[in-house]
């Protein structure tokens, strides 16, 4: 009880500091703070499902898609709907698509969720550049609006709902022992009675959903958008390599790597205007992180627990065995 | 009412008929023993009856509802608790933290009281928050009966939880057994140690190469040929 006081004023001075940004920072350091919001909550989302559960999505970006274009559609001249509504719908949108995939690829083991998560990725992607109400390769443009701290703060309750929901979903109460518990051993959270099958599905809806939210108001904040720029698979790559680096599976990890990934992309790309040496950067991360850090950066803090969730995870996905149990083998 | 009923229950794996139609009935209150050489069977009818493995024939029965083919957590539900032959833990969480994992889909408001009950009875204690897979053998043989005991099964398949365990632990783990056993609890328990299921068991089934090959009381089974054969004759 004693450290909970601490905790909630730190939070409440965090927040404050946070809402107060708009006010301290110029207009560049502002869209790289909104910038670093958005990262840490996609990052947060992944953590949920590949920290927390286990399973490697290799397709997150579709639903950081499915959310950019609801927002791009549904806003745009046709049906001119407001902001708001098309954040729900992008949110509903893809935790039902979410669903869809889990429920037949979460019943086996890691690595078929992980080509399947990746395929389905692939497919919208190239959907998307043919299809007419996507606006092809050309894309979408959405309504200007031209208030970067209407972003920001829109960034901010989003990343803060995301992180207080994790917090209490994953944290403090049964859902995060159960989904644990199946990432640690299905057979035996089986033998305690979990519905193994359902917590997983509840948990990618869950990490799918939140970057819907993030695509809208991105997709918003940028007023125009493509196939590549909201469903590119580097937006995976960035999530992934974001939770590795700051910690999977630790609470904190995805802001952690959110913020220093986010910070060193943006360095590159003043110094040399390019990318191509942030996806050689990418690589030598997860290399750095597999071998020397594996609970990223947040073990760095004294009395971390070592999770060490990346070797397993490796291993999991190099391998192809299936789930021991009665799933796998259902009349 | 029995608690289990097995009718005729087989599986093979590939070419090895791991159970060959075995059946039997337990009744309620009854410690049941199931011993036989390595290999004859014994987890496998234990992965049959939660559902771990499906039957290729068969049927298996709790509290007269057939639960062939069930999917292991609805089984489980029912008030069938088991533990593995080999721990399996949940590695990344503590040992407190295995224990209340064991309760969420049971009375979750008290688990952490009764967490602290079980490591406290299982002299788990002083290991309380380290991870389980940096536990020995023998203390993790004890916090997978740890989270049997967190929820309140009717039925509790043990597989040799006594194996590499100190003989003090033993007391404590048959102790926990009588008790439970006396407040209704239903058991069967795999075990090779010869002297604990003379002390603990009611009934023993003798399995060999899949199949029930006698039951009865420790002293009949001990006079029985097929059993000298078994563990005799081949050697164990
Ligand atoms: N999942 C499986 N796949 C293939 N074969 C299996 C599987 N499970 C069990 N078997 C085989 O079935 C037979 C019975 O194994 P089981 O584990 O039930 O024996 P056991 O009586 O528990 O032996 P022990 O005393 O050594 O634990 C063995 O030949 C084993 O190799
Ligand atoms: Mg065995």
């Amino acid at each position: 009880m004693s450290a909970a006081i601490p905790r909630i004023t730190l939070a409440v001075l965090g927040l404050a500091v946070l809402a107060s940004l708009p006010y301290l920072l110029d207009p560049y350091w502002l869209r790289i703070a909104t910038g670093i919001l958005m990262w840490a909550g996609l990052a947060c989302a992944w953590n949920i499902i590949g920290g927390y559960g286990g399973y490697i999505s290799f397709g997150h970006s579709a639903f950081f898609g499915i959310g950019a274009y609801a927002a791009g559609i549904l806003m745009g001249a046709r049906y001119g709907l407001p902001f708001g509504v098309a954040l729900l719908v992008g949110m509903v949108a893809a935790s039902i698509v979410a669903a869809l995939i889990g429920w037949p690829t979460l019943r086996l083991r890691g690595a078929y969720f992980a080509i399947a998560t990746w395929a389905f990725a692939e497919m919208l992607l190239q959907l998307a550049t043919i299809l007419e109400i996507t606006g092809g390769t050309a894309g979408l443009t959405l309504p200007p609006l031209l208030d970067e701290r209407f972003f920001f703060y829109a960034m901010l309750v989003a990343a803060v709902v995301t992180y207080g929901a994790s917090y209490v979903l994953l944290e403090r109460s049964r859902f995060g022992y159960r989904l644990k518990a199946v990432r640690d051993s299905e057979v035996a959270a089986e033998s305690l009675g979990i519905n193994t099958t359902l917590v997983k599905i509840q948990a990618f809806v869950l990490s799918a959903a939140i970057p819907a939210v993030f695509g809208g108001i991105y997709a918003y904040w940028i007023t125009f958008i493509n196939p590549t720029s909201v469903l590119g698979a580097d937006i995976t790559d960035q999530m992934v390599v974001m939770v590795l680096l700051g910690g999977l599976g630790h609470f904190w990890g995805p802001a952690i790597g959110a913020v220093s990934m986010y910070l060193v992309n943006r360095l590159i790309w003043t110094q040399w205007a390019n990318t191509t040496a942030y996806i050689a950067i990418l690589g030598a991360v997860i290399a750095v992180v597999v071998l020397f850090l594996p609970d990223g950066l947040v073990s760095l803090w004294p009395g971390t627990r070592r999770l060490r969730l990346v070797r397993a995870l490796a291993r999991q996905v190099g391998r192809q065995a299936p789930r021991t149990g009665a799933a796998e083998e259902k009349p | 009412m029995s608690v289990l009923e097995l009718d005729q229950v087989s599986r093979a794996f590939g070419g090895i008929q791991a159970v060959d139609g075995v059946s039997l009935t337990v009744a309620p209150g009854e410690i049941v023993g199931i011993i036989g050489p390595n290999g004859s069977g014994k987890s496998t009818l234990f992965n049959l009856i939660t559902g771990v493995y499906r039957p290729d024939t068969g049927r298996v029965l709790f509290q007269s509802l057939d639960i062939t083919g069930w999917r292991p957590y609805r089984i489980a539900r029912l008030g069938v608790g088991r533990t593995f032959q080999i721990p399996t833990l949940f590695q990344h969480l503590t040992a407190y933290e295995n224990l209340l994992a064991a309760a969420v889909e049971g009375d979750w408001r008290h688990a952490p009281r009764r967490a602290e009950e079980v490591l406290r009875l299982l002299t788990l204690d002083h290991v309380r928050d380290e991870r389980a897979d940096n536990l020995s053998g023998g203390q993790q043989k004890l916090l997978e009966l740890g989270r049997v005991l967190m929820r309140s099964p009717s039925l509790i398949l043990l597989d040799e939880v006594t194996a590499g365990v100190h003989p003090r632990l033993r007391e404590v783990i048959l102790d926990a057994v009588r008790e439970l056993r006396d407040a209704g609890t239903t058991f069967l328990v795999i075990e090779h140690d010869m002297e604990l299921v003379r002390t603990i068991c009611d009934r023993i089934v003798v399995m060999d190469f899949g199949q029930v090959v006698a039951t009865g009381t420790f002293d009949e089974i001990a006079a029985d040929p097929h059993v000298m054969e078994a563990y005799l004759g081949r050697g164990v």
